[in-house]
């Protein structure tokens, strides 16, 4: 109860930003019923994802300060624990989704333990190794798929299927995955309320004081990464029966690891809003650059260069992102 | 035993040209505390230097090394004066992420001038001629050549940062970058001088691999990997450990060779069934996740 109160509880934000988060709230619940183009659709869509993967980075990442850059493996073992038990078994996604989860939080012990003992570029890199490992093997590996991947063809099942979560229209994906968008939200919000979240943040701001406070910190940042993954396995598993096509070169690269870190990054991480924010600039400006540029005009790869630039000027400039910058004007202003 | 010897050689010889490439990381590293991603990117710049300027001017790829020096150095001075200058005031999230957005910056703007095809070197004194060291074991020529420059070209810096002005002045910024400062040293331009000789050092190993690997916009990476384990290994800011280092992580990319050995020696038949040569750099991701958790210092380390 005491839980629940603390995550429906946003009253620590000035009442202007509850007003605009629930307008922009209302406004996404009633999107579907305003015309709108399919690419619109999947793109929300797609936003609604990653702003799931950019909330589980922002819980090690923003209030933890460890920077992961190897989340992709998680998406991977979600996506494809759901994919693999749909095709073979016949498990409907609410089953195979908490399996999945079970799964990557199990895999995240098991390199979490020794990741942690690493710090700062050393732990960066040794993710990025991790993942890289998980990528090869998975690309060998018969059992699911190898390279060539897998696929769910949609045929066999009658739309709308809510067990598996196969549907023609996008409209019953759009809610599915806006309902895991706020529960999310929700979560977070109690996270960073909670005595793990404080915990983290003094570990980030010092480490040192907060081990000679008595806090084991080895301990926290691994139960956070263990957060982190089940967050990011959800919404893998949720991709794979949307996207309804998986292979380790796009489920589990490397590309998909920074960007879940740079859209958290951008938004501002260490902020609840932060990982919504960067996922509503990066994922629209990322489809519809590659929209335009990429497909009409025939430059490939233009659409990263942008993208790549703004992470430059953010990095190099604004290192607490977008919300770093509305903070600061706040701050200036209420002088 | 025939292949365990040409594993054997090509390892050592691979490890060479990468053991080149990564001293670029390891001083950077040193100097700075700073971990550049877009290091593989440098290199396949580096590549594409080589090949373009070989068949522009039809030169032997060999001799393109001067052209490929010049241009890491300048992109390293470049990238610096106009990019990590301002990166080095924000926290190390924002350094890891902002060479990051570089690296993507780099290979997507390859991507566009270059499209994405896999493009060789076909022609050249070197190509297609090999030795034959006897027991069957014959080793290409380029690789050889390659092999051998880069070694050369290390040990040429290796003098420059130890016997030099300008490398003693480095090791002091290392050292101590206010210290350094005090004593009259431009730390300032010692770094964008790391950066450059680390740009050029990529480049000049990129030229060199491109002898016998072709390049596309996308095999930065996995050199940024390898030298990331070659660097974990020989110790982070040391020279000479990364020497070694490279010798070590050259053979390992030649696991599958080891492989086939075995198979064939004790003729377990599932051992012909692991698809080896797919998992073939898997071994150096795990040789630096292995390494950090041992031994985090590397072999030579004196920084952590």
């Amino acid at each position: 109860m005491e839980t629940l109160r603390s995550a429906l509880d946003f009253s620590d934000f000035p009442r202007i930003d509850l007003i605009v988060a629930g307008g922009i709230a209302a406004s996404i619940v009633i999107f579907p019923l305003i015309p709108h183009s399919a690419f619109a659709m999947a793109t929300m869509i797609q936003f609604f994802i990653f702003s799931l993967y950019g909330m589980g980075w922002n819980t090690i990442g923003g209030y933890g300060g460890q920077v992961d850059l190897g989340k992709a493996q998680y998406v991977g073992i979600g996506a494809y624990t759901t994919t693999v038990m749909l095709i073979r078994w016949d498990v409907p996604f609410w089953i195979s989704m908490p399996i999945g989860m079970c799964f990557a939080v199990i895999w995240s012990f098991i390199i979490g333990y020794p990741l942690f003992k690493l710090k700062g570029h050393y732990f960066a890199i040794a993710t990025i190794a991790t993942a890289l490992v998980l990528q090869d093997i998975f690309e060998v590996w018969n059992f699911v798929g190898a390279a060539r991947g897998l696929e769910i063809s949609p045929v066999k099942y009658p739309s709308p299927d809510f067990l598996r979560l196969i549907f023609k229209e996008d409209v019953y994906y759009y809610y599915v995955i806006l309902g895991f968008f706020f529960l999310g939200i929700l979560y977070i919000n109690w996270f960073r309320k909670s005595r793990l979240g404080y915990q983290l943040r003094s570990i980030r701001d010092n480490e040192d004081l907060a081990r000679s406070l008595g806090i084991n910190v080895h301990w926290a940042k691994i139960k956070t990464y263990a957060i982190a993954t089940a967050f990011v396995s959800m919404a893998g598993s949720f991709h794979a029966c949307y996207i309804k096509s998986i292979e380790p070169e796009d489920t589990m690269s490397l590309d998909l690891s920074i960007l879940i870190a740079l859209m958290a990054m951008l938004g501002g991480a260490g902020s609840l809003w932060g990982p919504i924010i960067g996922a509503a600039v990066l994922i629209p400006l990322k489809s519809y650059l590659a929209e335009w540029l990429g497909a009409r005009v025939g430059l490939v790869g233009i659409d990263l260069i942008i993208y790549a630039l703004i992470i430059m000027v953010i990095s190099a400039f604004e290192p607490r992102g977008i919300w770093g910058i509305l903070e600061k004007v706040r701050r200036r202003k209420g002088r | 035993m025939d292949i365990l010897i040409s594993s054997i050689a090509a390892g050592l010889l691979i490890g060479m040209v990468l053991a080149f490439m990564s001293m670029g990381l390891t001083i950077i590293f040193g100097v700075m505390e700073i971990v550049n991603f877009a290091h593989g990117e440098f290199l396949m710049i580096g590549m594409y230097t080589g090949l373009l300027t070989a068949q522009a001017t039809g030169i032997d790829p060999l001799l393109t090394l001067p052209v490929a020096a010049l241009v890491g150095f300048l992109l390293g001075i470049i990238c610096y004066y106009g990019f990590i200058k301002f990166l080095m005031r924000g926290p190390m999230v924002a350094q890891l992420l902002g060479t990051f957005g570089l690296m993507l910056f780099l290979r997507n703007l390859a991507l566009l001038f270059f499209g994405p095809d896999d493009r060789a070197i076909h022609h050249g004194i070197l190509v297609g001629k090999s030795f034959n060291l006897g027991m069957g074991v014959i080793v290409p020529a380029t690789k050889v050549a390659a092999a051998g420059l880069s070694v050369v070209t290390f040990l040429a810096v290796w003098l420059l940062m130890n016997r030099s002005k300008i490398g003693k002045a480095l090791t002091a910024t290392s050292l101590n970058a206010q210290g350094a400062r005090y004593m009259g040293i431009p730390t300032e331009w010692m770094n964008a001088l790391a950066w450059g000789i680390g740009g050029a050092s990529a480049t000049i190993a990129g030229a060199l691999l491109v002898n016998f690997w072709s390049v596309n916009p996308f095999v930065g990476i996995l050199f940024t990997m390898i030298a990331f384990a070659i660097v974990a290994l020989g110790g982070f800011g040391s020279v000479p450990g990364t020497f070694l280092a490279g010798l070590v992580v050259g053979l390992i990319t030649e696991v599958p060779g080891f492989w086939d050995f075995f198979t064939y020696t004790f003729n377990w038949n599932w051992m012909a069934d692991v698809p080896m040569t797919s998992l073939k750099y898997m071994w150096v991701y795990l040789t630096y996740f292995i390494i950090m958790m041992v031994r985090p210092r590397g072999l030579f380390g004196w920084k952590r």
